[in-house]
């Protein structure tokens, strides 16, 4: 009997135990909503800068397929964190908000070395350009200046060879 | 034909031979002008057509819209659209100032587009909590993709035509890295919701 009533406060105590530790946690964990508006905060600015790397990477031509898809995913993240902020749901908007900034977590870097990439392949290309366009330019020069000569001299003997017609008056 | 005329002849032949092989340097270098440069809004009815928009709307029945953006302005663009709900007496965007509406969106949408881009989302809505009373129908909840936003808007009746109406508008803002902020695009597109009951 009296093992059994022992049993039943063990019992007692750890459901107490287990359901206060629950609540505690989730008051504890609970986000207020100036710590929601920080995250979308930090979100929006995250997500920002990687706009403008990107675009700026994009320009100078590299290819930015995946990380545009990546900064789609970020755009929706932090709308529905904004639109469940509006709701008043901290907990939701803080959670998009903080999966958006970690989205986004380095697309900028990334986006930088592949803007200098592109930069270097589109300054290679160029010079490639220049450099056949200079030699063809010049053999152009020199072959014009020959056939010219060639051209001219044969063009003066065909006059010479021509045999005046005399008429009559 | 003349020397001079053979001359000539040949100097445009190797100035055009000239402008062949400069040409692909040329096309690096010279940029041409760009087309005119803008974006779109629009909204579609329910079958992507613009054609059969709700309007005549009834608590708790939930319709459907298709949003749509593009994009024409020559490179990456980042665009946010608000959601917004008005009724007969509040203001719609200035279009002339260029200035958005100054009430509160109920919801918003992002998307990255690139140039010659288009993006497209279906918008699903509903009213809950509908009420009339006197000359004044109040909705108190507006359901937009699944989220249930609290608007307690109270549409007047309007003796013109003849019922209780909500303008559900959507407001294109475009990101400008230049000040770090959306600005307003100036371009809106909106439908009129009939919330009057049949007799």
């Amino acid at each position: 009997m009296g093992e059994h009533t022992v049993n039943r406060k063990i019992l007692t105590y750890y459901v107490t135990f287990t359901l206060a530790l629950a609540l505690f946690t989730h008051t504890c964990l609970a986000v207020d909503k100036r710590s929601a508006e920080e995250a979308l905060v930090n979100a929006e600015s995250d997500l920002a800068s990687a706009y403008g790397a990107v675009a700026e990477a994009e320009r100078v031509g590299a290819n930015m397929s995946e990380l545009s898809d990546k900064l789609r995913l970020a755009g929706d993240l932090l709308a529905e964190a904004n639109n469940t902020c509006r709701l008043g749901d901290y907990d939701g908007a803080y959670s998009y908000a903080t999966n958006c900034s970690d989205t986004v977590e380095g697309i900028a870097s990334q986006a930088l070395d592949m803007k200098l990439e592109a930069e270097k392949t589109c300054s290679e290309r160029l010079l490639f350009t220049a450099t056949s366009s200079s030699i063809g330019l010049s053999a152009l020069f020199v072959v014009s200046l020959f056939s010219w000569r060639a051209l001219k001299k044969k063009y003066v003997k065909r006059v010479l060879e021509m045999k005046p017609e005399v008429r009559e008056s | 034909m003349s020397f001079n005329d053979f001359r000539l002849l040949y100097a445009l032949s190797c100035f055009g031979l000239g402008l062949i092989i400069l040409s692909p340097t040329l096309a690096v270098v010279i940029r041409l002008p760009a087309g005119e440069r803008f974006s779109e809004l629009w909204i579609l009815g329910p079958d992507g057509m613009a054609e059969d928009y709700p309007f005549d709307v009834v608590e708790g029945v939930g319709y459907n819209v298709t949003l749509g953006i593009g994009n024409h302005m020559g490179c990456l663009e980042y665009y946010m659209v608000y959601v917004k709900i008005r009724n007969q007496t509040e203001p719609l965007p200035d279009t002339v100032n260029g200035t958005p509406s100054v009430l509160e969106p109920i919801f918003e949408y992002r998307a990255f587009l690139k140039d010659n881009a288009m993006w497209e989302r279906e918008v699903s809505f509903s009213l809950k909590s509908v009420s009339f009373e006197g000359n004044f129908c109040k909705v108190s909840n507006f359901v937009i993709d699944g989220h249930v936003f609290d608007v307690d808007k109270l549409a007047m009746w309007s003796e013109e035509n003849r019922g209780f109406y909500l303008q559900l508008f959507f407001e294109l803002w475009i990101y400008n890295g230049t000040v770090s902020d959306f600005q307003y695009y100036n371009r809106c597109v909106w439908f009129w919701l009939n919330m009057t009951v049949p007799i």
